[in-house]
């Protein structure tokens, strides 16, 4: 089978870190199937859940509750979204002060190929949901989700990408409304490569929208955030807290930009870019952009990389800590706040424990 | 306990002890005093095993083993004890978190079991407590917002916990009002004071060892001792300023 498929140039300014040079050869390859044990991917939160299998909704090993699963309305112009858009995914839609029976998890697990998969969530009025996304096995997992927020909704919604092996790329585009709050964060500490994209718009006052996680990378590793939060009415607040941890040869590149149109006076902003070093031969790309044009607006940032504090690792050291566990412990704490924002303690912890895990193997 | 022999070293090309030699005894508290930039905090970092510091020629050994042939990880497990002039501020690293994990690997280190958490808590609260370090202070992470008395507080509370063969304590008393002075006397004391341990403390001053009663008083000048004698010596230098005694 010959597959046609039209890939970004890293000449266009969003796509200049990117690497897609992996895709073409992933989305002509086939999945090998074959049976695939998820029992020991659920974190087990007693919600609602859906195991995905190379794209392909699993029903046996699923308890759907209120998301429908098939053709997901919607789409998108954007180059790697739009590969999703308009195949079978699922929709959790909730009326007016509705809320999910307990946190939804939703398993993707790859087996080799490509496999693309479009999600709505659509909340009324007052509605609230949680959910927690994770990535496993290969290949290629292209995402769409695309959210919807009524007044005063919310979502707090945590995604792990694990996949050992592949790329995993995630395009997210959100209108959070009035009062209403988008919460969500992210992981990557697997052995996959990964483009995350998204366009979160504030669009009723007083909307929150907080973007955030921990990106690790080692070996020849590449992952590339390109987030924009767009503020486009009053007093609205968003919170971009971003880590990014690279060892061996591998790349992290953060871009992320905090819009405030004209009308959006008020907007409260925080975005703050880190980025760890553990190896001179590997690089940290970070590209914080603030574009306000409102005149009362409160917008911090900041951006840094560096390497571990040496003092600090002595410090350590005379302790009696070996190198190793004083970077993986110093590693740690660098990463502690991005991910503490995880509402659920059991999926914190579940993350928590996949980072540390991660940060364990270091050599 | 330790002997040091003909020690030179230096940073950045830049030598800052000059062929020191001093022999420590089991049961026994040595004092090393001495003007700015004579080399002390350079011995304790040195002993330790900082990196940047080159060690050029001498020996140093650490109850028969050869120190500078360990990694500082390996000089703690061993029972050797730094307490900082300034103690270095780890942010997100909650003491208690970085204490049992330093502890439990100095044990794996010696071939000893790890401590359980609830035994470990109750040695970490038992020594906070002897100090008059509010224990819930072990909750927050390390040094992050304490105050100069706190830190060294805190450095003592380690060194009661960690339970060293020998502690060398750099300016341990710098930043200290006179209660906190006395807190931190009494815990080198009650830590230190055993025949099998001993201590050596590098200071400006002769007003912590009003609290802790050194056997011997050493001077370092230029990267040398210059001079030793008993506690007297500290007077007398305290009389007459290190400028007529190590000249």
């Amino acid at each position: 089978m010959t597959t046609l498929l039209e890939l970004p140039s890293t000449r266009e300014e969003a796509w200049r870190w990117a690497d897609l040079s992996a895709l073409p050869a992933l989305a002509g390859a086939a999945a090998l199937g074959g049976t695939v044990a998820a029992d020991d991917l659920w974190i087990g939160c007693g919600g609602p859940r859906l195991l995905f299998v190379d794209g392909a909704y699993q029903a046996e090993a699923s308890v759907p509750g209120p998301i429908v699963v098939g053709p997901v309305a919607g789409g998108t112009d954007h180059a790697l979204g739009r590969l999703a858009a308009g195949a079978a995914g699922w929709t959790l839609a909730l009326g007016r002060e509705a809320a999910a029976a307990g946190t939804i998890e939703v398993v993707h697990v790859g087996t080799g190929g490509a496999s693309h998969v479009p999600a709505r969530i659509e909340l009324g009025e007052g509605a609230q949901a949680s959910i927690v996304e994770s990535f496993h096995g290969a290949g290629w997992a292209n995402r769409l989700t695309l959210i919807a927020l009524a007044a005063e909704a919310r979502v707090m919604r945590a995604v792990r990408i694990g996949q050992t092996d592949g790329f995993v790329s995630l395009r997210d585009e959100a209108e959070v409304g009035r009062g209403a709050s988008l919460v969500t964060t992210l992981l990557a500490a697997g052995g996959a490569d990964s483009r995350l994209d998204a366009t979160l718009v504030a669009a009723g006052e007083g909307a929150f929208v907080e973007h955030g996680g921990v990106l690790l990378a080692r070996g020849q590793q590449r992952h590339d955030l390109a987030a924009v939060v767009r503020h486009a009415a009053e007093g609205g607040s968003s919170r971009q807290v971003w880590r990014a941890v690279a060892d061996d040869r591998a790349t992290v590149g953060l871009a992320a930009r905090v819009e405030v149109a004209r009308n959006a006076q008020r907007t409260d902003g925080e975005q703050s870019l880190r980025g760890l070093l553990l190896k001179r031969s590997a690089s940290v790309n970070l590209k914080p952009e603030l574009e306000i044009f409102a005149d009362d607006v409160k917008c911090a940032h900041g951006a840094t990389v560096g390497e571990l504090d040496r003092q600090a690792l002595f410090y350590l050291a005379s302790r009696g800590l070996p190198p190793a566990v004083a970077q993986a412990l110093l590693t740690r704490a660098f990463v502690a706040d991005a991910l503490g924002r995880i509402g659920e303690e059991r999926v914190r912890e579940a993350f928590q424990d996949e980072a540390a895990r991660w940060l364990g193997e270091m050599a | 306990m330790l002997t040091i022999s003909d020690l030179h070293a230096e940073i950045d090309g830049k030598a800052i002890l000059n062929g020191l030699s001093l022999a420590v005894g089991a049961g026994e508290v040595h004092a090393i005093m001495g003007p700015n930039g004579a080399g002390k905090s350079t011995l304790g970092y040195v002993l330790a095993g900082r990196p940047g510091y080159e060690v050029t020629a001498g020996s140093v050994a650490f109850n028969g083993a050869d120190l500078l042939d360990m990694a500082p990880h390996e000089r703690a497990a061993a029972g050797l004890f730094l307490g900082f002039q300034y103690p270095v501020e780890i942010p997100g690293v909650s003491n208690l978190q970085f204490l049992r994990e330093a502890l439990n690997a100095q044990r794996r280190g010696r071939g000893e079991e790890p401590l359980s958490g609830a035994a470990f808590l109750k040695l970490a609260r038992g020594q906070a407590d002897a100090l008059g370090f509010d224990p819930e202070m072990l909750k927050r992470p390390v040094n992050v917002g304490f105050s100069g008395g706190e830190k060294k507080r805190a450095e003592m509370v380690q060194m009661g916990i960690m339970g060293p063969k020998l502690a060398i304590l750099d300016e341990t008393d710098s930043g200290l009002d006179i209660d906190a002075l006395r807190a931190v006397g009494d815990g080198i004391n009650r830590i230190m004071r055993a025949p099998d341990k001993a201590v050596l403390l590098i200071t400006h001053y002769q007003r912590l060892l009003d609290y802790v009663r050194p056997d011997h008083v050493h001077v370092l000048a230029g990267g040398r001792i210059v001079r030793s004698g008993g506690p007297e010596l500290a007077l007398e230098l305290e009389r007459e300023g290190y400028g007529a005694i190590a000249a």
